[in-house]
């Protein structure tokens, strides 16, 4: 999150704050432990009502960001929710509006973007495949055209969200050109299987398209032509999961060293521990490094940087590696009561794992940064 | 060295005024280069030295922000900027800004903003370098001048500075942190003075000196700061040092620059990104490889967009303090691992070579040497301890000298 908030967007992190810390303290995120869709829809369209799906929703559509630029102000969003390890499905919705904006048609942002606004409807994007690559090489799912139609074959996995969502955007293959179509999930020929995950309350899914047919106006963009959009939305997405993480690992660390100061040993609080205080500086150039990357990141993708790729992979890289280590040592540091249910930090492990996983593990990023060095 | 806010040229006229001046003055980047003091004088006698410090001693009465604005558009026209002054312009002279009197601020800053004389520090001694405030250099009154005996070490530049600020023990009764005195001793040509080049593991004889001092007669107006106020002194230096070495405040000095025009170029066995990728696909480009390549970019790319961050941050508020400990341990621990970088990405090649010649330039040679850079200027350990003391405020560690007279600390050795 930058240094430099303005005004607005001071308000808008702590009006986020105060609405998760009354709304949706640790004690609820445990209760949706449970429930089959990780969040209550009510309490999403109370989120929606703060601002959290209007970003990227141009303001032709009631929407509107408080910069200009609105991956700056999404990310306080996500830093936030990092800090509470809140649910809902904020990262998949705003990915889909932002592509939307960018590259659907006057029709599907008429048609679409009110409902995701208000909270009424959940929109998910469906890209990686079974095996977990987030790629555009590794798509292997086809759109093909016939007549008026567009007709989808394969699988999508680790769709967030997707047991509740009203519609996916789907990233398929057209030839050497991947195309993106937007499909309702009631459609005939779509499959959707529930699954879930590590965490607390974020909920995936499969789904599978047996030639599923939609009309050609369903396609969000060029048939064939979706290779830069689907670029953004990459971007986009590891913005906002890297904020979400120096959230997790900043929280994480703040309550453990607060732990730390009172729990005593031989007489001394283990923090006053040189071995301790050791791996806590290492954590502390950890955690600023992954909020500067973050942070850097966020403004390379609304200012259309040209290294923006790259940076959205060395962001993911570091603070996918770092964050969950800060959390990891963290629970080390805590001792045993870190491997109870009962003590947080595990809702806090749970977040950090998934989002190492999610769009693409710090070692695939890595190989993407050597790919993307340019020499 | 207050400077409100109305009488400070803003940084956006000022800025147009330094790419003015920078773009008809300043050598390109592909020049041959040019020599470091002629640059400095340029800069001092157009009013470009010392931008952060007062006009009364000789510089330009304005920020640092101002000179990150300076050397940052210089980098932008890629011209070139004095290469060797980072230890006296960007970690001394703000320490004798900070600490030392009206009349030495006189007599000293100007000449050291011009590049005329330069300064570096006189701080470990053979019995130690994390001690610090364990000297054991004496410094002893005799009338109306001052006697110095002992020994310093690791004193980067040493033999080619004009003086060294020296900490020493001046009351042996007082606990360890109260008894300690800075004093400046010029270094060429000084009778009771002996200096000597350390030789480097790599064979060569590198930056660092050795400093035997007996009785070494000095003014007493060569003391920076009280007499056995020095510890305070000393501390304002190490700031400074590690601000300068993270790249930041008073030590921005333009080495941003000297680094995007070096970027793609190796610098002895320290191998560019692009060198690391040109060796590893030469052998076939193993995956580890590749991971380790894009672990040095990642790691350099971060600490870049970090230290801008905290640079940030010192100007509107948000950090405070000793956040140039955090830099310098996060650059130590990548340039380290960097290092082993090229040994991954070399294999062979990087320590055996052909033909009869003894070589330096090479990985492996660096390798012998690359722990320096998590010694030097405070080691990993000590900076670990100033992030978690000083700037997270943990406890400190307990300490078995710091009440007791520095003479009895000395007696009571080896009794633990």
């Amino acid at each position: 999150m930058n240094l430099e908030l303005s005004e607005d967007q001071e308000f808008f992190r702590e009006t986020t704050r105060k609405f998760l810390e009354s709304e949706m303290p640790l004690t609820a995120v445990r209760e949706l432990y449970e429930s089959a869709d990780g969040f209550d829809r009510d309490w999403w369209r109370q989120a929606a009502e703060l601002g959290w799906t209007s970003l990227y929703v141009p303001e032709a559509h009631g929407g509107g960001s408080l910069s200009g630029s609105p991956t700056r102000d999404a990310v306080i969003v996500a830093e936030e929710m990092g800090r509470l390890v809140s649910p809902g499905p904020f990262l998949p919705v705003n990915v889909v509006a932002a592509a939307l904006a960018r590259a659907g048609s006057a029709d599907q942002q008429a048609e679409v973007l009110p409902g995701l606004l208000s909270g009424e409807e959940i929109a998910t994007w469906a890209f990686s495949e079974p095996g977990g690559h987030w790629d555009a090489a590794s798509v292997a799912a086809t759109a093909t055209p016939d007549g008026g139609d567009i007709v989808l074959s394969g699988t999508k996995s680790y769709v967030e969200a997707l047991g509740v969502a009203d519609r996916v955007l789907v990233t398929a293959r057209t030839g050497d050109g991947l195309t993106q179509v937007l499909v309702p999930t009631g459609t005939p020929g779509v499959t959707v299987t529930r699954g879930r995950s590590v965490d607390m309350t974020r909920r995936f899914g499969k789904v599978t398209f047996d030639g599923a047919r939609l009309p050609l106006a369903a396609v969000v963009g060029e048939v064939g032509g979706a290779g830069d959009i689907v670029e953004h939305q990459l971007e986009v997405a590891l913005a906002l999961q890297c904020a979400e993480l120096v959230g997790v690992a900043d929280r994480t660390m703040e309550f453990t060293v607060e732990y730390g100061r009172e729990r005593y040993a031989f007489g001394r609080p283990i923090v006053s521990f040189q071995v301790l205080k050791h791996r806590i500086a290492d954590m502390t150039h950890w955690l600023e490094g992954s909020k500067a990357v973050s942070d850097a990141l966020a403004g390379a993708i609304d200012d259309a940087k040209p290294d923006a790729a790259r940076l959205a992979s060395v962001a993911k890289a570091f603070v996918g590696e770092r964050g969950p280590d800060i959390v990891d040592e963290c629970v080390q540091i805590t001792g045993g009561i870190g491997v109870t249910w009962e003590h947080d930090i595990h809702l806090y492990s749970r977040r950090a794992v998934v989002d190492r996983a999610l769009f693409g593990s710090p070692e695939e990023h890595k190989e993407r940064v050597y790919a993307l060095l340019d020499v | 060295m207050t400077v409100t806010e109305e009488n400070v040229e803003t940084l956006d006229v000022f800025g147009s005024r330094a790419r003015a001046w920078i773009e008809a003055n300043l050598p390109s980047w592909d020049d041959d280069e040019v020599d470091s003091h002629t640059l400095q004088n340029l800069l001092f006698d157009n009013g470009f030295a010392g931008i952060a410090f007062p006009r009364e001693y000789g510089g330009a009465g304005l920020t640092l922000a101002h000179q990150k604005v300076f050397y940052d558009t210089a980098a932008e026209l890629r011209r070139q900027v004095p290469s060797t002054y980072m230890v006296s312009i960007g970690m001394m002279a703000p320490t004798i800004l900070d600490s030392a009197s009206h009349e030495a601020k006189l007599r000293f800053l100007p000449k050291a903003l011009r590049g005329d004389e330069t300064w570096m520090q006189l701080l470990s001694e053979p019995r130690g370098g994390s001690d610090m405030a364990g000297s054991t250099t004496r410094l002893t009154r005799d009338g109306d001048i001052y006697v110095l005996n002992g020994a310093k070490m690791w004193s980067s530049g040493a033999y080619e500075s004009t003086y060294g600020l020296c900490l020493c023990r001046s009351d042996w009764n007082a606990p360890k942190h109260r008894g300690l005195s800075m004093i400046a001793v010029p270094l060429q040509g000084t009778p009771g003075l002996e200096l000597h080049r350390t030789r480097a593991a790599n064979g060569n004889l590198g930056e660092f000196c050795e400093e035997s001092f007996v009785d070494v007669q000095l003014p007493v107006d060569n003391l920076i700061g009280e007499e056995s106020k020095g510890w305070s002194v000393a501390q304002t230096l190490l700031f400074h040092e590690r601000n300068a070495v993270a790249n930041i405040g008073y030590g921005y000095l333009g080495r941003t620059a000297a680094r995007s025009g070096s970027a793609q170029r190796s610098n002895f066995g320290v191998l560019a990104v692009p060198e690391m990728v040109e060796r590893a696909r030469a052998r076939g480009g193993s995956p580890e490889a590749r991971q380790a390549i894009a672990d040095a970019f990642i790691e350099e790319t971060v600490l870049g967009i970090t230290s801008g961050r905290i640079m940030a941050g010192m100007r509107v508020g948000t950090h405070k303090g000793q956040w140039g400990s955090m830099l310098k341990l996060q650059g130590s621990v990548a340039a380290h691992e960097r290092a082993r970088t090229a040994l991954v990405v070399s294999g062979a090649d990087g320590v055996i070579w052909d033909g009869d010649e003894v070589r330096i330039d090479n990985p492996g040679t660096t390798w012998l040497g690359c722990r320096g850079g998590t010694l030097a200027g405070g080691s990993n350990e000590m900076q670990r301890n100033i992030v978690s003391e000083r700037l997270l405020g943990l406890p400190r560690e307990p300490s078995f000298d710091r009440d007791l007279p520095f003479n009895e600390v000395i007696r009571n050795q080896g009794k633990l």
